[in-house]
């Protein structure tokens, strides 16, 4: 496996460019996250005025790094970046994270700073992510070159024109026990920009769901180009819908937002699901990295909790999903099975007697009649966990659990069932699995 | 927000240049004929058939009502003479600068289901073709869908049925369906357009009236660069 950006996700060493001793600094906070994740290759912290950072001896210059470092993340003033990127190109360095900023993004005299960085990449050919951006975080090769710390592996990845936005999914993920196959945030983009990076993902084994948050689309016509060629959902959240947003963000990452309605379009086109919310990014990523494709529209509700039945039932036919009728056979089997007082029904309501026995036994029941289940956990049910099985079309919700459902939640999330906190969210996300696949209602 | 906004610089077509760029693609034009005085007009309109619509034809009056430059429901060969003077003299008074080429002749549409189709170039994202329900759907509620060319007759389809009011299309009421493939094919042409004439920089069909049968293009606005 080789890619252009290996260099940027796998690298064998990092240097790290402005390295620092002050624990307030990025130079400090970058190169500890880089040696707290457990990189596994050298890591060279180069500083002129330090001999010692984290430990590790420092490099006075980047022409004084041994030979075969192949990424340089770089956290020093803007004015002297382009050099910096000009010493890594000759000492053979291929690849640069600028956290910098002070470039395109502050006025004039940065966007100047940011044309001699492009210049100076493009002449000694090393790949550029930012600057003015967080990071690149792939816990999958144990590098965080990028804040906060986390670890956790996981199959979604999060690139994103915000370094907050782009690092709160990934918390999000990590929080959950779900983790995440890369983050990168692009910052300016000066090189590389998101379609590089969908390129990247769309080989990347790692990764099976894509999610980004972006003010504006770079390159359309290699965008158009590189979407259709991945095979993997992709989910954007593209933010400067309003008039007043898009003046926003045009003054932000100096990017061109373009019309709304033809970013539905392009989207729409290219079979890209289209995020409204942070958190609808997050759940319709999850769903569609976690969840497998359904063979048709016919769902059943299982739940304890009659409400969330309802808001669930509610949201499914909004969705376009059948909430079909129990197979007379089935509903007489499970009259057998099932305290009297159970309506036998859709949403079938296990009321509050359910116990995780008692899921499993209906789960099993009802599971080759339906082609979803909607599996709703609506008290501390202990052992819930044991009621899914990874892989098998159910989604699951849970809530009003407290700490068992914090304790469940968590244990099947290690098993890569995606849980989600209410009906609603959950059956939003259900729904994207239906959006572009034209199965049959 | 319909498919002429923001304007571009650029020269409107005279509408019977616009009806014949559109039938050069067998796009249904509603049968119309140019009329450079008060008989010319009878005699088209009699050959058309009546009733009639006659509108003012100059490249510097863009909102022909506005200026009284529009007949409807013209019953007989008179009443064509008497409208033909009758628009002249108002776009005179309304605008005495404006080049007027002409009125044109045009048979008079049945009603049917308004639909607008567009087209409009994008400084990033190139042409765009539009389409939406006339009248409240796209004024009040802004119900358009946008694709980017190319566009299959089939893709097209499935524009209009993101419409929120595409149950008007598809038989509302115990209306009679309106022929979505005969719609489809014109959005799929206006993407051809889009894509082989480069200086046409924006398109208004408005209204395209859509039958069980089939729909006609009642009017044409296109700019052109």
């Amino acid at each position: 496996m080789s890619h252009p950006l290996d260099a940027i996700f796998r690298p064998k060493s990092v240097a790290v460019i402005g390295a620092s001793n002050a624990p307030e600094k990025y130079g400090y906070i970058i190169l500890k996250n880089i040696l707290d994740a457990g990189f596994p290759g050298a890591v060279y912290p180069v500083n002129p005025k330090a001999t010692e950072i984290l430990g590790r001896p420092c490099t006075r210059s980047i022409a004084e790094l041994p030979t075969g470092v192949d990424l340089a993340v770089i956290i020093i003033p803007a004015k002297a970046v382009p050099q910096a990127v000009a010493d890594c190109g000759q000492r053979g360095i291929r690849a640069a994270i600028i956290i910098s900023g002070g470039f395109a993004e502050s006025g004039e005299e940065g966007a100047a700073l940011q044309r001699e960085v492009v210049e100076s990449a493009r002449r000694y050919g090393v790949r550029v992510v930012g600057p003015n951006c967080q990071g690149v975080n792939n816990p999958h090769h144990g590098l965080c070159a990028s804040w906060p710390l986390l670890t956790l592996k996981g199959d979604i990845a999060v690139i994103s024109q915000s370094g907050t936005v782009g690092a709160a999914l990934m918390d999000w993920a990590s929080q959950e026990q779900l983790g995440c196959s890369s983050f990168v945030s692009m910052g300016n983009r000066s090189d590389v920009d998101e379609t590089d990076l969908i390129d990247y993902l769309a080989q990347d084994s790692h990764t099976r769901a894509i999610a980004a948050y972006l003010e504006g689309v770079k390159d359309l016509a290699r965008f158009r180009e590189a979407a259709a060629r991945c095979k993997k959902p992709i989910v954007i959240l593209k933010s400067g819908r309003t008039v007043e947003g898009r003046r926003a963000a045009e003054s932000h990452t100096r990017s061109l937002a373009g019309r709304d309605e033809l970013y539905t379009a392009l989207f729409r086109q290219l079979g890209i699901h289209r995020a409204d919310t942070l958190e609808d990014l997050y759940d319709a990523t999850k769903a569609l990295a976690y969840l497998p494709r359904p063979r048709g529209r016919r769902v059943v509700t299982i739940t304890s909790s009659g409400g969330s039945g309802i808001l669930a039932t509610d949201w499914a036919e909004w969705s376009g999903l059948t909430i079909a009728p129990l197979p007379g056979p089935v509903a007489d089997s499970l009259r057998g099975i099932l305290p009297p007082h159970c309506i036998v029904a859709n949403p079938l309501d296990l009321t509050g007697d359910a116990n995780a026995v008692l899921y499993r036994q209906v789960a099993d029941a009802t599971a080759p009649h339906f082609d979803y289940q909607i599996i709703i956990f609506g008290d501390p049910i202990l052992q819930a966990s044991d009621v899914v099985t990874p892989g098998s079309p159910q989604l699951v919700v849970f809530l009003g659990g407290a700490e068992v459902e914090r304790h469940e939640r968590l244990r099947m999330h290690q098993k890569k069932v995606p849980v989600f906190p209410t009906p609603e969210r959950g059956l939003r996300a259900l729904a994207r699995l239906y959006a572009f696949d034209g199965v049959a209602a | 927000m319909t498919a002429s906004s923001p304007a571009a610089p650029g020269r409107w077509l005279p509408e019977p240049e616009a009806f014949r760029l559109l039938a050069g693609y067998e796009l249904p034009v509603i049968p119309h004929r140019l009329a450079a005085s008060p008989d010319e007009a009878a005699a088209a309109a009699q050959e058309l058939g009546f009733p009639v619509v006659l509108k003012i034809v100059s490249p510097d009056i863009i909102h022909k009502s506005d200026v009284g430059g529009v007949a409807l429901n013209v019953p007989t060969p008179g009443d064509a003479r008497t409208a033909f003077t009758r628009i002249r003299e108002s776009a005179a008074r309304h605008m005495p600068k404006a080049v007027v080429e002409g009125v044109v002749v045009a048979r008079m549409a049945a009603p049917g289901t308004e639909v607008i189709l567009g087209m409009l170039r994008d400084p990033q994202f190139g042409p765009a073709v539009m389409a939406g329900l006339g009248g409240v759907f796209v004024e009040l509620y802004q119900d358009v869908v946008f694709r980017l060319p190319p566009l299959t007759p089939p893709e097209a389809r499935a524009m209009l049925m993101e419409l929120k009011a595409a149950p008007l299309l598809t038989g509302y009421r115990g209306q009679p369906p309106r022929d979505l493939d005969a719609l489809a094919r014109c959005a799929s042409v206006v993407a051809r357009i889009a894509a082989e004439h480069p200086e046409i920089q924006e398109m208004d069909l408005n209204p395209v009236l859509a039958y069980e049968r089939g729909c006609v293009i009642v009017d044409a606005k296109i700019l052109a660069r």
